[in-house]
């Protein structure tokens, strides 16, 4: 977990089928105020292109990606 | 509705307008073979779940607005206005058919519903009335198209991380890719889904066949066609075609997704490649006797679901029964006649619409789960994203014992040297 990083809400996404991950993801970041930032964790390599091109299309970002040898960790900010 | 608005959605409804069509809105008897055919109607009992009926919604706006007696005799012409409260039956109508062409079987013309109700989703999304869940994911797979090149080295890394799974599964020599990627010159494609099992069974049975393979960088389903949107279907589509063709590929593989297979085989055009969906590559391999399987893997009765886009619309239905054949000696058919199978109620993006459409799912697909408690199976596998997330979503519902499974982790869980 990055440290330096306030999370408003954290959504395990680990091993949901396609297309769950965004579907939670989209869906989970308007339960937080614009500007604050959720943690989304997956094991899913396609999430590696699938949620920074949703932030692109939704005009929310993706403060931070994390890997390491089990999960993938986003940090993605409200803006929209 | 104001005038303008109205225009624009006729303007829609004449683009669809193609000979097909006209004889899809112009031929329907009122029969009634139809009637039984809908896993809705068979399940909730409720008539607007009749396909008949279903058409009749789509066929009395078109006899108000494209033909004569409609439009000057409307109570004797059948026919009904394009309104606010006619969207919202559209939107009923489009949204509790899964487009599996069941009834299509049945009707003595072959009316299509699928195509009908292609004409109620394009105007919904004109109406701005469509589930934005699917336009949403429909532009999140176009941007990914449009901006690969910033993406390609996280995708890359986070293949690493699936490695030691692939080669516990089928192990590689030492100095070869275990998941290859952007590979000239490869002979085959593989376009697989976001989620890890739709990459690791995958790339160990490519591994193990001795496969010239390569992984996409993009995901196969398209929500373009979910939502009834050509624009968006194309673009998804191009992605690929475009990544074929940069790669001189001979052959396109589809994942386990229904969907994703008929729209590639069906709406892509001519290629100077081939499009294969992964059962067909599997049953290929078997044949060919480059993978080999141990029979005594599962040894428990199994049975098969035939995703209706793989099966009753796309042609594949012999493939699945010969890896069957391999991986088991009591396989047992979940429908005489596998074209007529049920659909599992999931399609047409009900599933991808999750929690919100759960309710209907479970309501609308009892004859499934009497289907599959027929046979006895404590496996219960099938060869479709949306199947198996809709068939899982059942077994907890119904509280089915069986196993839900894709075939092809079957096939790579009981992989022997050939």
């Amino acid at each position: 977990m990055s440290d330096d990083i306030k999370i408003s809400k954290t959504f395990d996404l680990k091993g949901l089928a396609c297309p769950m991950p965004v579907v939670k993801v989209s869906k989970g970041i308007k339960d937080v105020e614009v500007g604050d930032v959720i943690e989304a964790i997956s094991t899913d390599p396609g999430s590696l292109t699938d949620i920074p091109a949703w932030a692109r299309t939704t005009g929310n970002e993706v403060i931070k990606t994390e890997q390491d040898d089990k999960v993938i960790r986003f940090y993605i900010k409200r803006n929209a | 509705m104001d005038a303008k608005t109205r225009d624009d959605l006729l303007g829609l409804f004449q683009s669809k307008l193609n000979e097909a069509m006209h004889f899809y809105l112009e031929t329907c008897t009122r029969c009634g073979v139809c009637t039984e055919a809908c896993h809705v109607h068979a399940s909730m009992g409720q008539v607007r779940y009749i396909a008949a009926y279903r058409h009749e919604i789509i066929r009395r706006l078109y006899k108000k607005h494209f033909k004569a007696r409609g439009k000057v005799w409307p109570s004797v012409g059948e026919s009904k206005e394009l309104t606010e409260m006619a969207l919202d039956e559209l939107y009923e109508a489009a949204y509790s058919c899964t487009g599996c062409r069941r009834c299509m079987m049945y009707c003595p013309f072959g009316i299509d519903t699928q195509m009908l109700m292609s004409i109620a989703k394009l105007l919904l999304i004109g109406a701005n009335a469509e589930p934005e869940t699917l336009t949403m994911l429909a532009d999140m797979s176009i941007e990914k198209g449009k901006s690969i090149d910033i993406f390609k080295e996280g995708f890359i890394n986070g293949l690493k991380r699936l490695e030691d799974e692939v080669v516990a599964k089928w192990r590689q020599e030492a100095g070869e890719a275990v998941i290859p990627v952007d590979v000239e010159g490869a002979d085959l494609l593989y376009v697989a889904l976001a989620g890890a099992h739709s990459i690791i069974p995958a790339a160990a049975i490519f591994n193990a066949a001795g496969e010239k393979w390569t992984l996409s960088f993009f995901e196969a389903v398209n929500f373009g066609a979910f939502v009834g949107d050509p624009t968006r279907t194309k673009l998804i589509l191009d992605r690929i075609v475009n990544e074929a063709l940069r790669l001189k590929v001979k052959e396109v593989c589809i994942c386990e997704c229904g969907t994703a297979f008929r729209v590639m085989k069906q709406l892509s055009g001519k290629h100077p490649f081939t499009v294969s969906s992964i059962t067909d590559v599997h049953a290929r391999y078997l044949k060919e006797g480059r993978i080999r399987l141990d029979k005594t893997k599962f040894n428990v009765p199994i049975t098969y679901h035939d995703p209706c886009q793989i099966a009753r619309n796309g042609g594949v239905i012999d493939a699945p029964r010969y890896i069957l054949k391999q991986l088991t000696d009591d396989f047992r058919e979940l429908a005489p006649e596998p074209a007529y199978n049920w659909c599992c109620g999931g399609g047409g993006g009900l599933v991808a619409l999750g929690e919100d459409t759960l309710d209907f799912r479970m309501k609308s697909s009892r004859v499934k789960v009497d289907q599959v408690r027929g046979t006895g199976a404590t496996i219960l596998t099938t060869a479709c994203e949306n199947c198996h997330t809709q068939l899982s979503n059942l077994r907890d519902h119904y509280k089915m014992e069986v196993d839900v499974t894709f075939l092809s982790s079957m096939v790579a869980d009981a992989l022997v040297p050939a």
